[in-house]
Protein backbone atom coordinates (compact mmCIF):
# COMPACT_ATOMS: atom_id res chain seq x y z
CA UNK A 1 0.00 0.00 0.00
CA UNK A 2 2.84 2.36 0.91
CA UNK A 3 4.36 1.62 -2.51
CA UNK A 4 1.18 2.76 -4.27
CA UNK A 5 0.60 5.77 -2.05
CA UNK A 6 4.19 7.02 -1.73
CA UNK A 7 6.75 5.50 -4.07
CA UNK A 8 4.70 5.57 -7.29
CA UNK A 9 3.61 9.24 -6.99
CA UNK A 10 7.19 10.23 -6.08
CA UNK A 11 8.48 8.34 -9.09
CA UNK A 12 5.93 10.00 -11.42
CA UNK A 13 6.87 13.45 -10.08
CA UNK A 14 10.57 12.74 -10.56
CA UNK A 15 10.26 11.37 -14.10
CA UNK A 16 7.83 14.07 -15.29
CA UNK A 17 9.82 16.81 -13.52
CA UNK A 18 13.15 15.79 -15.03
CA UNK A 19 11.67 15.25 -18.50
CA UNK A 20 9.97 18.67 -18.46
CA UNK A 21 13.13 20.34 -17.22
CA UNK A 22 15.22 18.64 -19.90
CA UNK A 23 12.74 19.41 -22.67
CA UNK A 24 13.14 23.14 -21.98
CA UNK A 25 16.76 22.90 -23.14
CA UNK A 26 16.40 20.26 -25.87
CA UNK A 27 14.99 21.62 -29.15
CA UNK A 28 13.91 18.21 -30.43
CA UNK A 29 10.63 17.07 -32.04
CA UNK A 30 10.00 14.54 -29.27
CA UNK A 31 10.51 17.09 -26.52
CA UNK A 32 8.21 19.56 -28.32
CA UNK A 33 5.53 16.85 -28.69
CA UNK A 34 5.95 15.95 -25.03
CA UNK A 35 5.52 19.58 -23.94
CA UNK A 36 2.44 19.93 -26.18
CA UNK A 37 0.89 16.85 -24.62
CA UNK A 38 1.70 18.07 -21.14
CA UNK A 39 0.23 21.51 -21.90
CA UNK A 40 -3.05 19.91 -22.95
CA UNK A 41 -3.14 17.76 -19.82
CA UNK A 42 -2.39 20.81 -17.71
CA UNK A 43 -5.35 22.65 -19.21
CA UNK A 44 -7.65 19.72 -18.52
CA UNK A 45 -6.43 19.39 -14.94
CA UNK A 46 -6.85 23.16 -14.51
CA UNK A 47 -10.49 22.92 -15.63
CA UNK A 48 -11.12 20.23 -13.02
CA UNK A 49 -9.35 22.35 -10.40
CA UNK A 50 -11.78 25.18 -11.23
CA UNK A 51 -14.71 22.84 -10.78
CA UNK A 52 -13.30 21.58 -7.49
CA UNK A 53 -12.81 25.14 -6.26
CA UNK A 54 -16.36 26.04 -7.21
CA UNK A 55 -17.82 23.02 -5.40
CA UNK A 56 -15.72 23.83 -2.34
CA UNK A 57 -16.85 27.48 -2.40
CA UNK A 58 -20.52 26.52 -2.70
CA UNK A 59 -20.21 23.92 0.03
CA UNK A 60 -18.53 26.35 2.40
CA UNK A 61 -21.20 29.03 1.88
CA UNK A 62 -24.00 26.47 2.04
CA UNK A 63 -22.72 25.53 5.50
CA UNK A 64 -22.67 29.18 6.57
CA UNK A 65 -26.26 29.63 5.45
CA UNK A 66 -27.56 26.39 6.95
CA UNK A 67 -25.86 27.10 10.32
CA UNK A 68 -26.88 30.76 10.21
CA UNK A 69 -23.39 31.87 11.25
CA UNK A 70 -22.52 35.57 11.55
CA UNK A 71 -22.96 37.34 8.22
CA UNK A 72 -24.65 34.34 6.60
CA UNK A 73 -26.78 36.70 4.53
CA UNK A 74 -23.70 37.72 2.53
CA UNK A 75 -23.23 34.11 1.50
CA UNK A 76 -26.49 34.30 -0.42
CA UNK A 77 -24.84 36.82 -2.72
CA UNK A 78 -22.27 34.22 -3.74
CA UNK A 79 -25.08 32.23 -5.35
CA UNK A 80 -26.89 35.31 -6.65
CA UNK A 81 -23.67 36.65 -8.22
CA UNK A 82 -22.83 33.28 -9.71
CA UNK A 83 -26.27 32.79 -11.21
CA UNK A 84 -26.37 36.43 -12.34
CA UNK A 85 -23.38 35.78 -14.59
CA UNK A 86 -23.54 32.09 -15.46
CA UNK A 87 -27.22 31.87 -16.50
CA UNK A 88 -26.96 34.75 -19.04
CA UNK A 89 -23.60 33.35 -20.24
CA UNK A 90 -25.20 29.99 -20.99
CA UNK A 91 -28.27 31.56 -22.59
CA UNK A 92 -26.19 33.80 -24.87
CA UNK A 93 -23.50 31.24 -25.65
CA UNK A 94 -20.87 33.44 -24.02
CA UNK A 95 -21.51 36.36 -26.40
CA UNK A 96 -21.84 39.81 -24.98
CA UNK A 97 -22.83 41.54 -28.16
CA UNK A 98 -24.85 40.40 -31.15
CA UNK A 99 -25.23 42.74 -34.14
CA UNK A 100 -23.90 45.63 -32.07
CA UNK A 101 -26.47 45.12 -29.32
CA UNK A 102 -25.81 44.06 -25.76
CA UNK A 103 -26.97 40.57 -24.87
CA UNK A 104 -28.15 39.63 -21.40
CA UNK A 105 -24.58 38.52 -20.63
CA UNK A 106 -23.23 41.85 -21.88
CA UNK A 107 -25.69 43.65 -19.62
CA UNK A 108 -24.70 41.51 -16.62
CA UNK A 109 -21.03 42.09 -17.34
CA UNK A 110 -21.36 45.86 -17.74
CA UNK A 111 -23.85 46.60 -15.03
CA UNK A 112 -23.16 43.92 -12.40
CA UNK A 113 -19.64 42.50 -12.64
CA UNK A 114 -17.97 45.60 -14.07
CA UNK A 115 -19.62 47.95 -11.61
CA UNK A 116 -19.02 45.79 -8.53
CA UNK A 117 -15.43 44.96 -9.37
CA UNK A 118 -14.52 48.57 -10.20
CA UNK A 119 -16.21 49.80 -7.03
CA UNK A 120 -14.29 47.38 -4.84
CA UNK A 121 -10.98 48.59 -6.27
CA UNK A 122 -11.96 52.26 -6.27
CA UNK A 123 -12.79 52.14 -2.57
CA UNK A 124 -9.12 51.30 -1.98
CA UNK A 125 -8.10 54.75 -3.22
CA UNK A 126 -10.08 56.38 -0.44
CA UNK A 127 -8.50 54.19 2.23
CA UNK A 128 -5.00 54.76 0.82
CA UNK A 129 -5.38 58.54 0.96
CA UNK A 130 -6.80 58.41 4.47
CA UNK A 131 -4.02 56.05 5.61
CA UNK A 132 -1.35 58.22 3.98
CA UNK A 133 -2.52 61.15 6.09
CA UNK A 134 -2.77 59.18 9.31
CA UNK A 135 0.20 56.83 9.09
CA UNK A 136 2.93 58.22 6.84
CA UNK A 137 4.98 59.76 9.66
CA UNK A 138 8.66 60.61 9.30
CA UNK A 139 10.01 59.28 12.57
CA UNK A 140 13.42 58.01 11.44
CA UNK A 141 16.09 58.65 8.80
CA UNK A 142 14.90 55.63 6.81
CA UNK A 143 11.34 56.95 6.84
CA UNK A 144 12.67 60.30 5.58
CA UNK A 145 14.46 58.65 2.65
CA UNK A 146 11.28 56.71 1.84
CA UNK A 147 9.26 59.91 2.03
CA UNK A 148 11.70 61.77 -0.22
CA UNK A 149 11.64 59.04 -2.89
CA UNK A 150 7.84 58.76 -2.71
CA UNK A 151 7.49 62.54 -2.86
CA UNK A 152 9.60 62.85 -6.01
CA UNK A 153 7.90 59.87 -7.68
CA UNK A 154 4.38 61.11 -6.95
CA UNK A 155 5.29 64.60 -8.09
CA UNK A 156 6.94 63.39 -11.28
CA UNK A 157 4.15 61.00 -12.21
CA UNK A 158 1.69 63.77 -13.01
CA UNK A 159 2.10 66.73 -15.35
CA UNK A 160 1.01 69.22 -12.68
CA UNK A 161 3.78 67.94 -10.41
CA UNK A 162 6.28 68.42 -13.23
CA UNK A 163 5.13 72.01 -13.63
CA UNK A 164 5.49 72.62 -9.88
CA UNK A 165 8.99 71.05 -9.91
CA UNK A 166 10.07 73.24 -12.82
CA UNK A 167 8.71 76.32 -11.05
CA UNK A 168 10.37 75.62 -7.70
CA UNK A 169 13.51 73.72 -8.67
CA UNK A 170 14.01 74.75 -12.28
CA UNK A 171 17.22 76.56 -11.25
CA UNK A 172 18.89 73.19 -10.55
CA UNK A 173 18.60 72.32 -14.29
CA UNK A 174 17.57 68.79 -13.27
CA UNK A 175 14.09 67.86 -14.44
CA UNK A 176 11.88 65.70 -12.24
CA UNK A 177 11.84 63.10 -15.04
CA UNK A 178 15.63 62.78 -14.84
CA UNK A 179 15.52 62.39 -11.06
CA UNK A 180 12.81 59.73 -11.38
CA UNK A 181 14.79 58.01 -14.12
CA UNK A 182 17.74 57.75 -11.74
CA UNK A 183 15.64 56.50 -8.79
CA UNK A 184 14.01 53.88 -11.02
CA UNK A 185 17.19 52.80 -12.81
CA UNK A 186 19.56 52.63 -9.87
CA UNK A 187 18.18 52.06 -6.33
CA UNK A 188 14.79 50.66 -7.42
CA UNK A 189 16.27 48.25 -9.98
CA UNK A 190 19.00 47.17 -7.55
CA UNK A 191 16.42 46.34 -4.89
CA UNK A 192 14.05 44.65 -7.31
CA UNK A 193 16.83 42.63 -8.92
CA UNK A 194 17.95 41.38 -5.49
CA UNK A 195 14.39 40.32 -4.68
CA UNK A 196 14.00 38.61 -8.09
CA UNK A 197 17.25 36.68 -7.73
CA UNK A 198 16.26 35.60 -4.22
CA UNK A 199 12.81 34.44 -5.34
CA UNK A 200 14.26 32.59 -8.35
CA UNK A 201 16.85 30.75 -6.26
CA UNK A 202 14.09 29.83 -3.80
CA UNK A 203 11.87 28.56 -6.62
CA UNK A 204 14.71 26.50 -8.15
CA UNK A 205 15.60 24.93 -4.80
CA UNK A 206 11.96 24.13 -4.00
CA UNK A 207 11.43 22.63 -7.46
CA UNK A 208 14.51 20.42 -7.12
CA UNK A 209 13.38 19.36 -3.64
CA UNK A 210 9.99 18.32 -5.07
CA UNK A 211 11.54 16.54 -8.08
CA UNK A 212 13.91 14.55 -5.89
CA UNK A 213 11.27 13.74 -3.28
CA UNK A 214 12.76 15.76 -0.43
CA UNK A 215 9.74 18.05 -0.23
CA UNK A 216 6.60 15.90 0.12
CA UNK A 217 4.01 18.16 1.72
CA UNK A 218 1.98 18.34 -1.51
CA UNK A 219 1.18 14.63 -1.07
CA UNK A 220 -0.83 15.23 2.11
CA UNK A 221 -0.42 13.65 5.54
CA UNK A 222 -1.53 10.05 4.86
CA UNK B 1 -3.38 74.54 24.15
CA UNK B 2 -2.10 74.80 20.56
CA UNK B 3 -0.63 71.34 20.88
CA UNK B 4 -4.02 69.89 21.79
CA UNK B 5 -5.64 71.71 18.92
CA UNK B 6 -3.07 70.38 16.48
CA UNK B 7 -3.45 66.85 17.80
CA UNK B 8 -7.11 67.04 16.89
CA UNK B 9 -6.06 67.16 13.24
CA UNK B 10 -4.72 63.62 13.54
CA UNK B 11 -8.05 62.44 14.87
CA UNK B 12 -10.02 64.05 12.07
CA UNK B 13 -12.97 61.95 10.93
CA UNK B 14 -11.75 60.02 7.90
CA UNK B 15 -14.99 60.77 6.10
CA UNK B 16 -13.81 64.37 5.60
CA UNK B 17 -10.78 63.02 3.76
CA UNK B 18 -13.03 60.74 1.71
CA UNK B 19 -15.19 63.73 0.81
CA UNK B 20 -12.17 65.80 -0.17
CA UNK B 21 -10.85 63.04 -2.42
CA UNK B 22 -14.28 62.51 -3.98
CA UNK B 23 -14.46 66.23 -4.85
CA UNK B 24 -10.91 66.23 -6.21
CA UNK B 25 -11.67 63.20 -8.39
CA UNK B 26 -15.12 64.15 -9.62
CA UNK B 27 -14.70 67.88 -10.23
CA UNK B 28 -12.22 67.52 -13.15
CA UNK B 29 -14.33 64.72 -14.63
CA UNK B 30 -17.37 66.99 -14.65
CA UNK B 31 -15.41 70.04 -15.79
CA UNK B 32 -12.00 69.16 -17.33
CA UNK B 33 -9.18 71.55 -16.48
CA UNK B 34 -7.07 70.52 -19.47
CA UNK B 35 -3.70 70.34 -17.75
CA UNK B 36 -0.95 69.67 -20.31
CA UNK B 37 0.83 66.31 -20.42
CA UNK B 38 4.30 67.77 -20.64
CA UNK B 39 6.62 64.81 -21.02
CA UNK B 40 6.62 61.40 -22.67
CA UNK B 41 8.48 58.79 -20.64
CA UNK B 42 11.33 56.90 -22.28
CA UNK B 43 9.59 53.53 -21.88
CA UNK B 44 6.31 54.70 -23.44
CA UNK B 45 8.26 56.26 -26.30
CA UNK B 46 10.17 52.99 -26.81
CA UNK B 47 6.92 51.01 -26.88
CA UNK B 48 5.50 53.39 -29.49
CA UNK B 49 8.66 53.39 -31.60
CA UNK B 50 8.85 49.60 -31.60
CA UNK B 51 5.25 49.19 -32.72
CA UNK B 52 5.65 51.98 -35.26
CA UNK B 53 8.61 50.29 -36.91
CA UNK B 54 6.91 46.92 -37.46
CA UNK B 55 6.27 46.36 -41.18
CA UNK B 56 2.62 46.61 -42.23
CA UNK B 57 0.87 43.24 -42.44
CA UNK B 58 2.87 41.70 -39.59
CA UNK B 59 1.08 39.78 -36.88
CA UNK B 60 0.98 41.24 -33.36
CA UNK B 61 -0.34 39.21 -30.44
CA UNK B 62 -2.18 41.10 -27.72
CA UNK B 63 -2.58 39.44 -24.35
CA UNK B 64 -5.19 41.54 -22.55
CA UNK B 65 -5.18 40.32 -18.97
CA UNK B 66 -7.02 42.80 -16.81
CA UNK B 67 -10.48 42.97 -15.33
CA UNK B 68 -12.76 45.86 -14.39
CA UNK B 69 -10.84 46.53 -11.17
CA UNK B 70 -7.87 47.89 -13.13
CA UNK B 71 -9.90 49.09 -16.08
CA UNK B 72 -9.42 52.87 -15.60
CA UNK B 73 -5.66 52.50 -16.02
CA UNK B 74 -5.35 49.59 -18.44
CA UNK B 75 -8.35 49.87 -20.75
CA UNK B 76 -7.15 53.20 -22.24
CA UNK B 77 -3.70 51.63 -22.74
CA UNK B 78 -5.21 48.69 -24.60
CA UNK B 79 -7.43 50.95 -26.71
CA UNK B 80 -4.48 53.16 -27.67
CA UNK B 81 -2.19 50.25 -28.57
CA UNK B 82 -4.87 48.44 -30.59
CA UNK B 83 -5.61 51.71 -32.39
CA UNK B 84 -1.93 52.11 -33.19
CA UNK B 85 -1.74 48.54 -34.52
CA UNK B 86 -4.72 49.09 -36.81
CA UNK B 87 -3.37 52.47 -37.90
CA UNK B 88 -0.16 50.72 -38.93
CA UNK B 89 -2.16 48.01 -40.79
CA UNK B 90 -0.88 45.26 -38.55
CA UNK B 91 -2.75 42.01 -38.08
CA UNK B 92 -3.98 41.60 -34.51
CA UNK B 93 -4.55 38.45 -32.47
CA UNK B 94 -6.02 38.65 -28.96
CA UNK B 95 -5.73 36.16 -26.13
CA UNK B 96 -6.60 36.44 -22.46
CA UNK B 97 -5.92 34.51 -19.28
CA UNK B 98 -8.29 36.51 -17.10
CA UNK B 99 -11.98 35.56 -17.29
CA UNK B 100 -13.12 39.07 -16.38
CA UNK B 101 -11.22 40.47 -19.34
CA UNK B 102 -13.43 38.92 -22.01
CA UNK B 103 -16.12 41.60 -21.67
CA UNK B 104 -13.58 44.39 -21.83
CA UNK B 105 -12.04 42.90 -24.96
CA UNK B 106 -15.51 42.80 -26.53
CA UNK B 107 -15.92 46.50 -25.71
CA UNK B 108 -12.62 47.40 -27.41
CA UNK B 109 -13.33 45.40 -30.55
CA UNK B 110 -16.93 46.57 -30.80
CA UNK B 111 -15.59 50.09 -31.23
CA UNK B 112 -12.00 50.35 -32.48
CA UNK B 113 -11.96 48.14 -35.64
CA UNK B 114 -14.86 50.11 -37.13
CA UNK B 115 -12.80 53.32 -36.94
CA UNK B 116 -10.20 51.77 -39.28
CA UNK B 117 -12.46 49.56 -41.41
CA UNK B 118 -10.97 46.38 -39.99
CA UNK B 119 -12.85 43.10 -40.07
CA UNK B 120 -13.13 40.23 -37.62
CA UNK B 121 -11.28 37.27 -39.07
CA UNK B 122 -9.58 39.25 -41.82
CA UNK B 123 -7.66 41.87 -39.83
CA UNK B 124 -8.06 40.66 -36.27
CA UNK B 125 -9.00 37.56 -34.35
CA UNK B 126 -10.11 37.09 -30.75
CA UNK B 127 -9.30 33.76 -29.17
CA UNK B 128 -11.34 32.35 -26.29
CA UNK B 129 -10.30 32.67 -22.65
CA UNK B 130 -7.81 30.10 -21.37
CA UNK B 131 -7.10 29.56 -17.69
CA UNK B 132 -3.61 28.14 -17.64
CA UNK B 133 -1.23 30.71 -19.07
CA UNK B 134 1.97 28.71 -18.58
CA UNK B 135 0.63 25.80 -20.65
CA UNK B 136 -0.78 28.09 -23.34
CA UNK B 137 2.40 30.14 -23.65
CA UNK B 138 4.49 27.00 -23.96
CA UNK B 139 2.13 25.42 -26.49
CA UNK B 140 2.10 28.51 -28.70
CA UNK B 141 5.85 28.16 -29.05
CA UNK B 142 5.38 25.16 -31.32
CA UNK B 143 1.82 25.30 -32.69
CA UNK B 144 -0.77 27.74 -31.41
CA UNK B 145 -3.59 25.79 -33.08
CA UNK B 146 -2.93 23.01 -30.56
CA UNK B 147 -4.64 25.29 -28.03
CA UNK B 148 -6.54 27.79 -30.15
CA UNK B 149 -8.03 25.66 -32.92
CA UNK B 150 -11.14 27.88 -32.96
CA UNK B 151 -11.63 31.60 -32.44
CA UNK B 152 -14.09 33.13 -29.97
CA UNK B 153 -16.95 32.73 -32.46
CA UNK B 154 -16.19 29.05 -33.05
CA UNK B 155 -14.63 29.49 -36.51
CA UNK B 156 -11.72 27.30 -37.54
CA UNK B 157 -8.70 29.48 -36.69
CA UNK B 158 -6.49 27.91 -39.40
CA UNK B 159 -8.78 29.08 -42.20
CA UNK B 160 -9.06 32.71 -41.07
CA UNK B 161 -7.26 35.14 -43.42
CA UNK B 162 -5.79 37.01 -40.45
CA UNK B 163 -3.95 33.85 -39.38
CA UNK B 164 -2.36 33.22 -42.79
CA UNK B 165 1.24 32.14 -42.26
CA UNK B 166 0.99 32.31 -38.48
CA UNK B 167 1.75 29.11 -36.61
CA UNK B 168 3.89 30.06 -33.62
CA UNK B 169 5.95 32.86 -32.12
CA UNK B 170 8.39 32.83 -35.04
CA UNK B 171 5.60 34.30 -37.15
CA UNK B 172 4.81 37.12 -34.73
CA UNK B 173 6.46 40.52 -34.80
CA UNK B 174 5.53 41.50 -31.26
CA UNK B 175 3.72 40.36 -28.14
CA UNK B 176 1.89 43.07 -26.17
CA UNK B 177 0.71 42.19 -22.69
CA UNK B 178 -1.49 44.62 -20.83
CA UNK B 179 -2.12 43.34 -17.37
CA UNK B 180 -2.85 44.10 -13.75
CA UNK B 181 -1.29 40.78 -12.73
CA UNK B 182 2.17 39.23 -12.91
CA UNK B 183 1.42 37.58 -16.28
CA UNK B 184 3.80 40.03 -17.98
CA UNK B 185 6.68 38.41 -16.06
CA UNK B 186 5.65 35.06 -17.53
CA UNK B 187 5.51 36.47 -21.07
CA UNK B 188 9.09 37.65 -20.61
CA UNK B 189 10.33 34.40 -19.04
CA UNK B 190 8.37 31.78 -21.00
CA UNK B 191 8.15 33.54 -24.37
CA UNK B 192 10.35 36.61 -24.82
CA UNK B 193 13.57 35.02 -23.59
CA UNK B 194 13.00 31.48 -24.79
CA UNK B 195 11.56 32.14 -28.26
CA UNK B 196 13.29 35.47 -28.85
CA UNK B 197 10.05 37.39 -29.36
CA UNK B 198 9.92 41.12 -28.58
CA UNK B 199 7.60 41.85 -25.67
CA UNK B 200 6.01 45.19 -24.77
CA UNK B 201 4.00 45.67 -21.59
CA UNK B 202 1.29 47.81 -20.10
CA UNK B 203 0.85 47.70 -16.34
CA UNK B 204 -0.73 49.61 -13.46
CA UNK B 205 1.21 52.56 -12.07
CA UNK B 206 1.78 50.75 -8.79
CA UNK B 207 3.54 47.79 -10.42
CA UNK B 208 5.52 49.83 -12.96
CA UNK B 209 8.70 50.26 -10.85
CA UNK B 210 9.02 46.47 -10.58
CA UNK B 211 9.74 46.12 -14.30
CA UNK B 212 12.93 48.20 -14.24
CA UNK B 213 15.25 45.15 -14.49
CA UNK B 214 13.45 43.85 -17.60
CA UNK B 215 13.62 47.26 -19.26
CA UNK B 216 17.30 47.71 -18.52
CA UNK B 217 18.17 44.38 -20.10
CA UNK B 218 15.80 45.03 -23.05
CA UNK B 219 13.80 41.93 -22.18
CA UNK B 220 10.92 44.39 -22.38
CA UNK B 221 11.08 46.69 -25.39
CA UNK B 222 8.82 49.27 -23.80
CA UNK B 223 6.34 49.76 -20.99
CA UNK B 224 3.25 51.84 -20.33
CA UNK B 225 2.60 52.63 -16.68
CA UNK B 226 -0.86 53.46 -15.41
CA UNK B 227 -3.14 56.15 -16.72
CA UNK B 228 -0.19 58.43 -17.45
CA UNK B 229 1.24 55.74 -19.73
CA UNK B 230 -2.09 55.58 -21.54
CA UNK B 231 -2.19 59.37 -21.88
CA UNK B 232 1.37 59.37 -23.22
CA UNK B 233 0.57 56.72 -25.82
CA UNK B 234 -2.62 58.54 -26.81
CA UNK B 235 -0.64 61.72 -27.38
CA UNK B 236 1.96 59.78 -29.40
CA UNK B 237 -0.67 58.33 -31.73
CA UNK B 238 -2.52 61.66 -31.66
CA UNK B 239 -5.78 60.06 -30.55
CA UNK B 240 -6.83 61.55 -27.19
CA UNK B 241 -8.96 59.14 -25.18
CA UNK B 242 -9.86 58.18 -21.63
CA UNK B 243 -6.22 58.30 -20.53
CA UNK B 244 -5.89 61.95 -21.51
CA UNK B 245 -9.22 62.93 -20.01
CA UNK B 246 -8.45 61.12 -16.75
CA UNK B 247 -5.13 62.86 -16.25
CA UNK B 248 -6.73 65.90 -14.59
CA UNK B 249 -8.23 63.78 -11.82
CA UNK B 250 -4.96 61.93 -11.47
CA UNK B 251 -3.06 65.22 -11.16
CA UNK B 252 -5.21 66.58 -8.39
CA UNK B 253 -5.50 63.28 -6.49
CA UNK B 254 -1.71 62.86 -6.46
CA UNK B 255 -1.27 66.39 -5.22
CA UNK B 256 -3.87 65.83 -2.52
CA UNK B 257 -1.93 62.80 -1.27
CA UNK B 258 1.27 64.86 -1.15
CA UNK B 259 -0.41 67.76 0.64
CA UNK B 260 -1.98 65.43 3.20
CA UNK B 261 1.31 63.65 3.92
CA UNK B 262 3.17 66.94 4.23
CA UNK B 263 0.48 68.48 6.43
CA UNK B 264 0.46 65.58 8.85
CA UNK B 265 4.27 65.64 9.11
CA UNK B 266 4.47 69.41 9.59
CA UNK B 267 1.90 69.09 12.38
CA UNK B 268 3.95 66.26 13.87
CA UNK B 269 7.10 68.42 13.82
CA UNK B 270 5.35 71.36 15.47
CA UNK B 271 3.91 69.10 18.20
CA UNK B 272 7.28 67.51 18.83
CA UNK B 273 9.21 70.77 19.25
CA UNK B 274 6.49 72.83 20.90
Amino acid sequence: MKFIKKQIPLMIVMVVGLLTLASYYVPNKHSVDYIELLSKWENIVMAFAFLLGLISLFYSHYNKISRKTDGWGYSLFVYIGFLGMVVPAMMNGGRQMVDGRLTMLGWSFNYIYNALSATMFAVLAFYIVSTAYRSFRIKSKQAFVLFLAAFVLILGKVPLGQIIWDFLLGWTHATVSEVIEWIMSVPAVAGKRGIMIGISIGAIVTSLKIIFGIERQYMGKD
Amino acid sequence: MLKEKLEKFFKIDRRWIFLLLAIVLFAPIMKPIGLPNKTISRDAQNAYTFMDNIPAGSFVLFSLDYDPSTRPELHPQAMAMVRHAFKRDLRVGVVTFIAGSTGLISQIFAKVPGEYNKGNGTDYVIFPYQANYAAVMTQMGSDLYGIYDKDQDGRDARTLPVMKGVKNYKDMALVVDITGTSILDQWVAFVGDKFNVPVVGGVTAISQPGYGPYLQTKQLKGLLGGMKGAAEYESLIKEPGKGTSGIDSLNLAHLLVLILIMTSNIILLIIRYL
